[in-house]
């Protein structure tokens, strides 16, 4: 299943998405850019300032780390000289997770992540931040196998999913800018180069467009699910902003 | 004007053909917002919008809707003045920003001993005369060419209303941009509208109650993105309700 | 530190201006509530409250832990709420503004204190075992009304939540899974909800759930909190305004017109909800709750 999207949506906020795909549901909100405090202002580049909050509770070390990947992250994709002595500010409020998220026995910081990727590109897209690319990820998890087998690699997983195919092995997370470059890789678990070669090459399938690629819930589960590449769910997303935008040069 | 959308995302290259072919006198291509050049020649987008090009002007540029709004020289804007710091008042465009800077003597007939004198949150209408990146922008309520105000100056009465950005920029292109409500308007009523390109409108139609009815009638048209009878159907509507 | 930017001197006059000849921008009228605009989400326990252009969302999470010393027979309950830059960027994490701490401290008041859930039946082993629930309080979207969405929100969330059951054999307890058993809902003692007045002209006019810009004009505010009974469960005044004590009795009144349409609103949207989750009709023999 592609992921939905909502662009725009708060009033307050330059720049705002709501995110929602297999049961995780993210809302990302995007200010700058805006005036930074004097301890963090940077002459020659722009300030990012990554908060990420948990729907229970307020953050915790978890938050902190994922605050830290995404600033990173994001720091690489935004073109922070072209608005130096400012302040991107990206604000990340998960809104719901999958019931059995706890139950997978997988790092629950990697299953997130994507999903919060997303949601803080999609947010800096509708604030219309200058951006050198986009960005696509996925989430891959390699269960152990049962024989000697090497067990397929799960793409983009549902929490149901994990559960079934328990226990998982490794999990991987990659980020791919739109011309292919990775930009992101989080691994956890035990796994062989080979293992991961092959996860990291299922992910640039999924994420990047390529012709003749697999898309996203194609092989994993063939139960007539239309699979999307995410580079081309991106552009429709895109798309229909801007013709919601434009709407008005074609209304009576 | 382009007829279908190219819609492009950050990142993309934009190939030759997608490139305006220049038809004036200017042979340099003008890069507008929303694009940048890599060197040697690759010309890239940076932000989400529709491909936009001019062939006269050789100019390309990206249309969007959404986010901050970003200084640009040239611009007319409502500036909210915040306070009087040495020889210019510290004014607001957007909240949370860094302040523009508005001589105390750029304003018509302003001298010394004239200067004038604004409490704080007063709205002036303004040129931005210089802005970049590398420094704060700077306002001006005299037109550089005139030395007149030209309309420009502190904004008296009325009411500020939220616009989008997109329709600040439709409301100050004139017939291009398809707002025709307040021609329909003035027709039977008197009223004033400045447009700040900041995405603020003021409005000030005498009465409250026409003050509001304008006002909510133009928010209307941005949030809905009504056509031309559509928004003649609410123009009779406001009408009606002075 | 980042601030609110002020409303300008032309706004703050017309607004004046404007109650003055009876209209409010929007055009409402003075005692009467924005659009409001309740939905649930899948798990239990989530609202989502839309109020005009106001947008809050509580969250209730619960957890086994040792009830306090002091308080043997009472499980423990929280509200949370803390500011993010996404409603506004004059919010900063880790600061509380003016605002933050009144919003907290009015929904301490009006729900905690005012026993609107029944602690004593989240215990689960006296002096040993409770649940603790939690109220998390995000704020999305900030149009003015914090005070009385947030406790909308926090409300329907309480009456939405399910806790799981819990089986009790001498000291142990074993917590049954949403799948083991079905879930049982709170014990909710009544429903306060708050209406906030906004004072303009020394007391002369106030208006009911004022937006943004009505708040940053208004010179005091009331907020009674009651629930449909009429039964007031507390009242604060913020701010310099003088306000007669006539006209504060005068305000109740109204407070609970509002509160009783509230409070039918978020019943009507509480059962709609159980209908969609009840599509095969079976819930009533699954529910292992008790007739009291």
């Amino acid at each position: 299943m592609a992921p939905e999207a909502i662009l725009s949506h708060l009033h307050r906020a330059d720049g705002s998405a709501t995110y929602t795909h297999n049961g995780y549901c993210v809302i990302g909100a995007v200010n700058g850019p805006i005036e930074v405090q004097r301890r963090d202002e940077m002459p020659e580049e722009a300030t990012v300032e990554v908060n990420v909050r948990p729907a229970v509770g307020v953050g915790s070390p978890k938050e902190r780390h994922l605050e830290t990947l995404l600033h990173n992250t994001l720091r690489s994709i935004i073109l922070t000289r072209s608005i130096p002595r400012t302040l991107v500010q990206i604000t990340l409020q998960v809104r719901s997770l999958p019931e059995e998220e706890i139950s997978t026995g997988v790092n629950t910081t990697l299953t997130l992540l994507p999903h919060i990727l997303h949601t803080a590109l999609l947010a800096l897209l509708s604030a219309s931040i200058p951006l050198s690319t986009v960005l696509t990820s996925t989430l891959i998890a390699i269960p152990s196998a049962p024989n000697a087998r090497p067990a397929t690699p799960l793409v983009s997983p549902t929490a149901p999913e994990l559960l079934r195919a328990k226990p998982i092995r490794s999990v991987h997370v990659f980020a791919f800018a739109g011309d292919g470059r990775m930009l992101l890789n989080e691994s956890d678990g035990v796994f062989s180069f080979e293992e991961w070669d092959e996860a990291a090459e299922a992910a640039e399938e999924v994420c990047c467009k390529e012709e003749g690629g697999v898309g996203l819930g194609e092989g994993v589960d063939v139960d007539g699910k239309e699979g999307t590449n995410l580079e081309i769910w991106l552009r429709e997303v895109v798309k229909r902003k801007v013709e919601l935008e434009q709407r008005w040069k074609s209304a009576r | 004007m382009a007829t279908s959308l190219t819609v492009v995302l950050p990142g993309d290259e934009i190939l030759q053909d997608a490139l305006p072919t220049p038809t004036g006198k200017k042979k340099t291509l003008t890069l507008g917002p929303g694009l940048r050049h890599i060197p040697p020649n690759t010309i890239a987008t940076t932000i989400a919008g529709a491909l936009a090009t001019d062939n006269r002007k050789n100019a390309a540029w990206i249309e969007f809707n959404s986010g901050r709004y970003i200084p640009t020289t040239g611009d007319l804007v409502i500036a909210t003045v915040q306070g009087s710091a040495g020889e210019s008042f510290n004014c607001l465009l957007s909240p949370n920003t860094p302040p523009a800077a508005l001589p105390h003597l750029a304003f018509e007939g302003a001298t010394r001993k004239t200067r004038p004198q604004f409490p704080p949150n007063t709205l002036v209408y303004a040129r931005i005369v210089s802005a970049g990146k590398d420094s704060a922008p700077e306002l001006t309520c005299v037109e550089p060419s005139t030395g007149k105000g030209d309309g420009l100056g502190q904004v008296k009465g009325g009411m500020g209303f939220k616009i989008s950005l997109g329709m600040a920029r439709r409301m100050l292109a004139g017939s291009k941009g398809g707002i025709t409500l307040p021609e329909m308007l003035g027709q039977k009523v008197g009223f004033e509208i400045t447009v700040g390109r900041n995405g603020i409108l003021h409005v000030d139609g005498g009465s409250v109650k026409a003050t509001l009815a304008i006002g909510r009638a133009l928010q209307e048209i941005d949030e809905q993105a009504l056509g031309e009878k559509a928004q003649k159907k609410l123009a009779e509507g406001v009408l009606k309700s002075l | 530190m980042p601030r609110e930017a002020e409303i300008s001197v032309n706004e703050r006059a017309f607004i004046q201006e404007a109650l003055k000849e009876q209209i409010r921008l929007d055009g409402r009228a003075f005692d009467a509530f924005r659009v409001l605009e309740l939905t649930f989400g899948d798990e239990y326990g989530v609202a989502d409250v839309q109020l005009g252009k106001t947008r809050v969302i509580a969250r209730i999470s619960v957890d086994v832990t040792a009830p306090l010393p002091e308080r043997k027979f009472d499980g423990i309950f929280q509200i949370v709420t803390e500011f993010s830059p996404m409603a506004s960027p004059a919010f900063e994490v880790g600061r509380p503004t003016d605002a933050e701490v009144i919003l907290s401290r009015i929904l301490e008041k009006a729900i905690r204190r005012s026993n609107a859930l029944d602690t004593e039946s989240l215990c689960i082993i006296a002096g040993l075992k409770c649940f603790a629930l939690r109220a998390d309080v995000h704020i999305i979207d900030h149009d003015g009304g914090l005070i009385d969405a947030s406790c909308i929100a926090v409300m329907a969330a309480l009456q939405h939540f399910r806790r799981p059951d819990v089986l009790v054999e001498g000291e142990k307890a074993t917590v049954l899974g949403l799948r083991e058993r079905e879930p049982i809902p709170l014990s909710i003692l009544h429903q306060p909800l708050c209406v906030t007045f906004s004072y303009f002209e020394e007391g002369e006019i106030f208006l009911v759930d004022a937006n943004l810009a009505e708040e940053q004009v208004r010179k005091g505010q009331v907020i009674v909190t009651l629930n449909r009974h009429g039964e007031v469960c507390q009242i604060a005044k913020y701010g310099g305004a003088t306000v007669d004590p006539l006209a504060l009795l005068n305000c109740t009144n109204i407070a609970l017109q509002n509160v009783k349409t509230i409070s039918s609103y978020i019943q009507s949207r509480l059962e709609e909800d159980a209908k969609r989750r009840d599509a095969g009709g079976l819930m009533a023999e699954l529910s292992a709750e008790n007739p009291r």
